[in-house]
């Protein structure tokens, strides 16, 4: 792989060969020392990062670093809750505002000090048309910001807006804060000389194929354990699993679906799993038949099996879906089954009877060939095609034409998913929402866009959740997409790593600060 | 020797034509294609702002020939201009000289492993006509071309890698960082590359020589009672070189584009894995780059093989 791993092909042989001398002289300890020194972290699934300025920032790789290399205001707990980071404490203070008191003595990067002007600057800077900041809807919300102090931040905000203390978090969000000074010092080459407040600062990138940080001495936390992580870009994840298996690495950001039940057989790794943060579902275009018809639309919900698709795409590694909220989520998840999401012949056929369409009848299912889109597209056209006696077809294209296509209407049915992102809101005004920038369906129903516009000003994160969940069930009486899945997210470990607390948002780079090698 | 000149002024003089041929085939075939690199770099959350700020900087608004005269213009200086997608703002330049001694090295590597295997598997599988060393080596070379390369990577990781242990399982050192590590890290992924080299070569080489064994000018020079290494050597291995040395060159596109899988596989960062990626991720200068960089090679081994077989073959060059 490189010359580390050569290294340690070499340090290993010493270590076999010098194991006698060193039980006599009691260990081997400049060998531990360097051992413990470099840890390999293979970003699988993924070779392409283009900038680590959380401003421009859209991909998931170039965040699993940038969580690294950087602080937001806030952080996630495993439950995914918002919990201080940069900031010490938050309130909402009496006219509307959220007020945050950033902790005392955090350093950048470049030796600078965290100020209230740096936020000011980070989130203004993200306002900023001119910027054209792909993030920007994180940060809409907030009218104007007032620094009354070196470490007091207030975020003033139009209206009451609760997703925006999750998208001050550090995840798929761009909110990540930044030195005015070192951004304006680097000027358009910020991206590839990120300077953040994070555990890890970065030493060397080689694009397609591995990006190198070492541990920041001045982290306000503490130093980190580890000096420095290497994150080779690996495309393929079943090289991954080869490559963790024969020592070339020792933890994977993603891995295979299928080889998870051997996987877990495997005394030498250990393999972290949970439903993730996402939700796969089949995107139809309201505006073409034949998916105009919410009946023909219930129809196709009844005719397919879940659970089905779950065990043959899955390999069992994720949950049927009855919405478009992941079960991460609890507070606003509203369950895995409904019966319109249940597989349910006979009352797909009542209401197939219903629609204005008949037997026979054609569809294109657009999709694209990696991964398992295809196969979410084929599950449900055989099935559907079964139970119904329609012509559904798959036509396969690649990602980058079934997306454009998507955004301009030009298509009736697509399989299409999110993933990563950490707010109800995300999944479902954004989607659902007669204004919602990802309604690629042309779905417009008043009566969600009220419950879920009341879901943005309530501040109560338990009566929110109660909205979402009735919103969801709301929706799926009309079907406007068809929910499938909610798929696990994994890591891979070499045992001798420690201190990796997988969160459902496929999290990273966070993580970095508190891993050990034994 | 002026015919020679001419001769390679003539074939300089075609190789520029075609890589401008080529170049606008790729750019227009890119451009027609569906697709938005704007979209690639952008992602999900891409706003309408975001994708014409995107597409103005990188002047994708522009009319295409406008585009295209743009791009020939700085490239006939030397110049691919940045990456838009898959090393945002990276001098594609540099990202070539980066991958192009990693595919260079796999390649050579390859190639000397499969010429080496075919030399002797060839030659033993000639001079031993219908013998048992014959029948294996020619169901070898049989297994060699069927086999996917894929498959066989995989065979190789699990067997030699992860049971054995004797190579890494995944990577690849660079040569100019090491090059023992280069050779050492590069051995399986060249020697997946190499093993259907290897059948073609030695098939092709065993055929050339069984022809030349059985000509006149063989029988005759053995009648004289010339040793029989030199009539091998001198009347019948030169010879069959030629088409051994053609099919040799052939191979060359192969090492440079379609070993995509292997470089996947074992995480060599190639310039085939550069363009797919750029493909998909609509790259255009990037692409254009590679094709380039691919076209220009492919043409300078074909003019190089050709100069190889005129050299063991003086006929040639009337």
């Amino acid at each position: 792989m490189d010359r580390t791993s050569l290294d340690l092909t070499r340090r290993r042989a010493l270590l076999l060969g010098g194991s006698a001398t060193a039980a006599l002289a009691g260990g081997w300890p400049t060998a531990a020392l360097a051992q413990g020194s470099t840890l390999r972290a293979g970003i699988t699934g993924y070779n392409v990062i283009n900038t680590l300025d959380p401003g421009k920032a859209t991909l998931i790789p170039e965040f699993y670093v940038i969580w690294g290399l950087y602080n937001a205001l806030m952080k996630f707990d495993a439950k995914m809750n918002p919990m201080p980071d940069l900031a010490e404490s938050v309130r909402a203070s009496g006219d509307g505002a959220l007020e945050f008191k950033l902790r005392q003595g955090v350093k950048f990067h470049d030796g600078s000090d965290l100020t209230s002007d740096d936020v000011k600057f980070t989130i203004e800077r993200l306002l900023d048309e001119k910027f054209a900041s792909p993030n920007k809807s994180k940060v809409s919300a907030i009218d104007r910001v007032e620094t009354p102090d070196p470490l007091t931040v207030r975020l003033i905000t139009k209206e009451p807006f609760a997703p925006l203390l999750t998208f001050l978090g550090n995840a798929r969000t761009g909110t990540q804060i930044l030195s005015r000074k070192a951004v304006a010092a680097a000027g358009d080459d910020f991206g590839k000389k990120p300077v953040g407040t994070g555990a890890y600062m970065l030493k060397d990138w080689r694009p397609g194929e591995r990006v190198t940080v070492t541990a920041f001495e001045n982290y306000f936390v503490g130093k980190p354990h580890v000096a420095t992580i290497d994150m080779p870009l690996i495309a393929e994840e079943s090289s991954g699993v080869t490559a963790l298996l024969g020592g070339q690495i020792d933890l994977t950001s993603t891995a295979p679906f299928a080889d998870i039940p051997t996987l877990q057989q495997n005394s030498s790794i250990t393999v972290l799993k949970q439903p993730g943060m996402n939700c796969r579902f089949i995107s139809l275009n309201h505006r073409r038949a034949p998916f105009d018809d919410p009946a023909f639309r219930r129809a196709c919900s009844l005719a397919f099996d879940r659970n089905a698709m779950v065990r043959a795409i899955l390999f069992g590694e994720g949950v049927p879906s009855a919405g478009l909220i992941p079960p991460s989520l609890e507070y606003a998840y509203r369950g895995a089954t409904h019966p319109l999401t249940t597989y349910n012949p006979e009352r797909a056929k009542a209401e197939f009877a219903k629609s204005k369409y008949k037997a026979g009848q054609e569809g294109v299912v657009l999709t694209w060939g990696q991964t398992w889109w295809k196969r979410i597209a084929e599950v449900f056209t055989a099935q559907a095609n079964q139970t119904l006696g329609t012509k559904l077809t798959v036509e396969v294209t690649e990602a980058n034409t079934v997306f454009q296509r998507l955004r301009a209407g030009d298509y009736q049915a697509s399989a299409w998913g999110w993933l990563g992102f950490i707010d109800p809101d995300e999944y479902t005004y954004d989607i659902l929402h007669t204004k919602g920038w990802r309604n690629f369906e042309g779905y417009s129903n008043p009566k969600l866009d009220a419950m879920l516009e009341q879901a943005r000003r309530e501040l109560d994160k338990q009566k929110r959740g109660v909205i979402y969940k009735e919103a969801e069930t709301a929706m799926l009486e009309d079907m406007p997409i068809l929910p499938c899945f909610c798929s696990n997210i994994h890591n891979l470990m070499s045992k001798k790593v420690r201190g990796f607390e997988q969160l459902p948002f496929s999290n990273w780079g966070d993580q970095f600060a508190n891993l050990t090698i034994s | 020797m002026t015919g020679t000149g001419r001769y390679i002024a003539w074939r300089v003089a075609s190789m520029l034509v075609t890589v401008f041929i080529g170049a606008a085939a790729v750019f227009f075939a890119m451009k027609a294609a569906p697709g938005d690199p704007a979209l690639s770099v952008l992602g999900e959350s891409a706003t309408p702002e975001a994708v014409a700020e995107f597409r103005s900087r990188h002047n994708l608004d522009a009319p295409l020939p406008l585009q295209f005269w743009t791009w020939l213009a700085a490239a006939l200086q030397g110049d691919f201009g940045l990456s838009l997608t898959v090393a945002g703002g990276r001098r594609i330049s540099d990202l070539i000289l980066q991958r192009l001694p990693n595919t260079v090295f796999i390649g050579l590597f390859a190639v000397a492993m499969a010429v080496l295997v075919s030399l002797t598997a060839g030659t033993i599988a000639a001079l031993r006509r219908g013998q048992l060393a014959d029948t294996l080596a020619t169901t070898l070379a049989v297994v060699g071309i069927s086999m996917p390369d894929f498959w066989l990577s995989y065979i190789l990781v699990f067997t030699l890698a992860l049971g054995l242990g004797l190579f890494p399982s995944f990577g690849f050192t660079s040569p100019l960082d090491s090059f023992s590590g280069a050779l050492y890290s590069g051995f399986l992924p060249a020697a997946a590359v190499a093993a259907p080299m290897a059948a073609v070569f030695s098939r092709t080489l065993r055929a050339a020589l069984l022809d030349q064994l059985h000509r006149e000018h063989v029988f005759a020079a053995r009648s004289f009672g010339f040793h029989p290494l030199a009539i091998f050597v001198h009347g019948v291995f030169r010879n069959a070189l030629i088409p051994y040395v053609t099919v040799i060159g052939l191979q060359i596109r192969y090492i440079l584009g379609g070993v995509v899988v292997i470089e996947r596989i074992f995480g060599i960062p190639g310039l085939g894995s550069l363009m797919v990626d750029a493909a998909f991720a609509r790259d255009y200068p990037v692409v254009q780059a590679c094709a380039i960089v691919f076209l220009v090679i492919v043409l300078s081994v074909n003019l190089a093989v050709d100069l190889v077989c005129t050299s063991l073959d003086p006929r040639r060059s009337r």
